[in-house]
C-alpha cells in the first residue's frame, strides 16, 4: 500500500526512451482526414460536430476573430480527445503534464495580445487600468494588472493540469480502497463502488468541460483583442 | 509531482507543437461543411434571355 501515487503522471519510458511524443501523436489518427466525396459514419460525424462546435463558439467573434477558428477546433478537439483517451486504465494522460499545457497556452495567449496590441492598442492598454480608480492608486494598479496579464496563460495551464490530475487521483485512491474493503465489509465495498462509478461518470464530463473551458478562455481574450 | 521535473519538458512541448499546431490543423482544415440537401423544383426554370428583359433596338417585351 506505500506505492507512490503520482506514478500515473510519470512520463512513461519504454526500452529506456520515453514514448511520450506517440501518445501525445495518438490521438490525432482518431480523426481521419476526409478524401472522398462521400464519407463513411467516423468522419461525417465529426464533421458535423466540428460544425456544431465551430457555429456556438465562433459565432460571437468579429471576422478578424473568425480567423481563428481552425486554431481554437484543433485545440478543442485536441484537449478533449487526449482527455477521453486519458480515461482509459493504466494508460498516461499528457494533459496532466504542466509543461504541455504551458507550452500550448503561452503561444495562444501571446498571439490574442499581440493582435490587440496590434490592432486595438488604445484599448489594450486602457485595460490595464479600471475605470475610476483613485489617482493615488493608478501607479499600483497598473502594476498589479500587467502581473495578472502575464500570469493568464500560467493560470490556464495549472487549471486543465490540476482539474485532470486531482480526478485521475481521486479515482486512483477510491479504486484503491474499493479493493481493499472487498475483504473487509461487502456493503461498504459495494457503496465506495458506486461511488467511483458515478465518479467515473463525472470524471468523463469534465474531461469535455476542461477541453471546453480552455477553448472558452483563449476565446474570450480573442473576443476582447479583435 | 512528477510534472515538475523538467528533464521530459522539452520533449513533451516538442511532440504537443508537432500534434496542435501541425498534425490536427491539417486534418481538420480538410474537413468540408457542405450544406444539407435541399428540394428543389423538378421543373427547370425558364431562362430569361438578355433581350427578353429590356428593349433593344430589334426586339420590344411583350410589357
Amino acid at each position: 500500500m506505500n506505492e507512490n501515487l503520482f506514478a500515473p503522471f510519470m512520463i512513461p519510458v519504454m526500452l529506456g526512451i520515453p514514448i511520450t511524443t506517440l501518445i501525445i501523436i495518438l490521438p490525432s489518427m482518431l480523426f481521419p482526414a476526409p478524401n472522398r466525396l462521400i464519407n463513411n459514419r467516423t468522419i461525417a460525424i465529426q464533421q458535423w460536430l466540428t460544425k456544431l462546435t465551430s457555429k456556438q463558439l465562433m459565432n460571437v467573434h468579429s471576422p478578424k476573430g473568425q480567423t481563428w477558428s481552425l486554431m481554437l477546433i484543433s485545440l478543442f478537439l485536441f484537449i478533449a480527445s487526449t482527455n477521453l483517451l486519458g480515461m482509459l486504465p493504466h494508460s498516461f494522460t499528457p494533459t496532466t503534464q504542466l509543461s504541455m499545457n504551458v507550452g500550448m497556452a503561452i503561444p495562444l495567449w501571446a498571439g490574442t495580445v499581440t493582435t490587440g496590441f496590434r490592432n486595438k492598442t488604445k484599448m489594450s492598454l486602457a485595460h490595464l487600468l479600471p475605470q475610476g480608480t483613485p489617482t493615488f492608486l493608478i501607479p499600483m494598479l497598473v502594476i498589479i494588472e500587467t502581473i495578472s496579464l502575464f500570469i493568464q496563460p500560467v493560470a490556464w495551464a495549472v487549471r486543465l493540469t490540476a482539474n485532470i490530475t486531482a480526478g485521475h487521483l481521486l479515482m486512483h485512491l477510491i479504486g484503491e480502497t474499493t479493493l481493499a474493503l472487498m475483504n473487509i465489509n461487502l456493503f461498504s465495498a459495494f457503496i465506495t463502488f458506486t461511488i467511483l462509478a458515478l465518479l467515473t461518470i463525472l470524471e468523463f464530463a469534465v474531461a469535455l468541460i476542461q477541453a471546453y473551458v480552455f477553448t472558452l478562455l483563449v476565446s474570450l481574450y480573442l473576443h476582447d483583442n479583435t | 509531482m512528477p510534472q515538475l521535473d523538467t528533464s521530459m519538458w522539452l520533449l513533451t512541448i516538442l511532440s504537443m507543437l508537432l500534434t496542435l499546431f501541425v498534425l490536427f490543423q491539417l486534418k481538420i482544415s480538410k474537413h468540408s461543411y457542405s450544406p444539407n440537401p435541399k428540394l428543389a423544383h423538378t421543373k427547370t426554370q425558364k431562362q430569361q434571355a438578355p433581350w427578353n428583359t429590356t428593349w433593344t433596338k430589334i426586339y420590344l417585351p411583350l410589357l
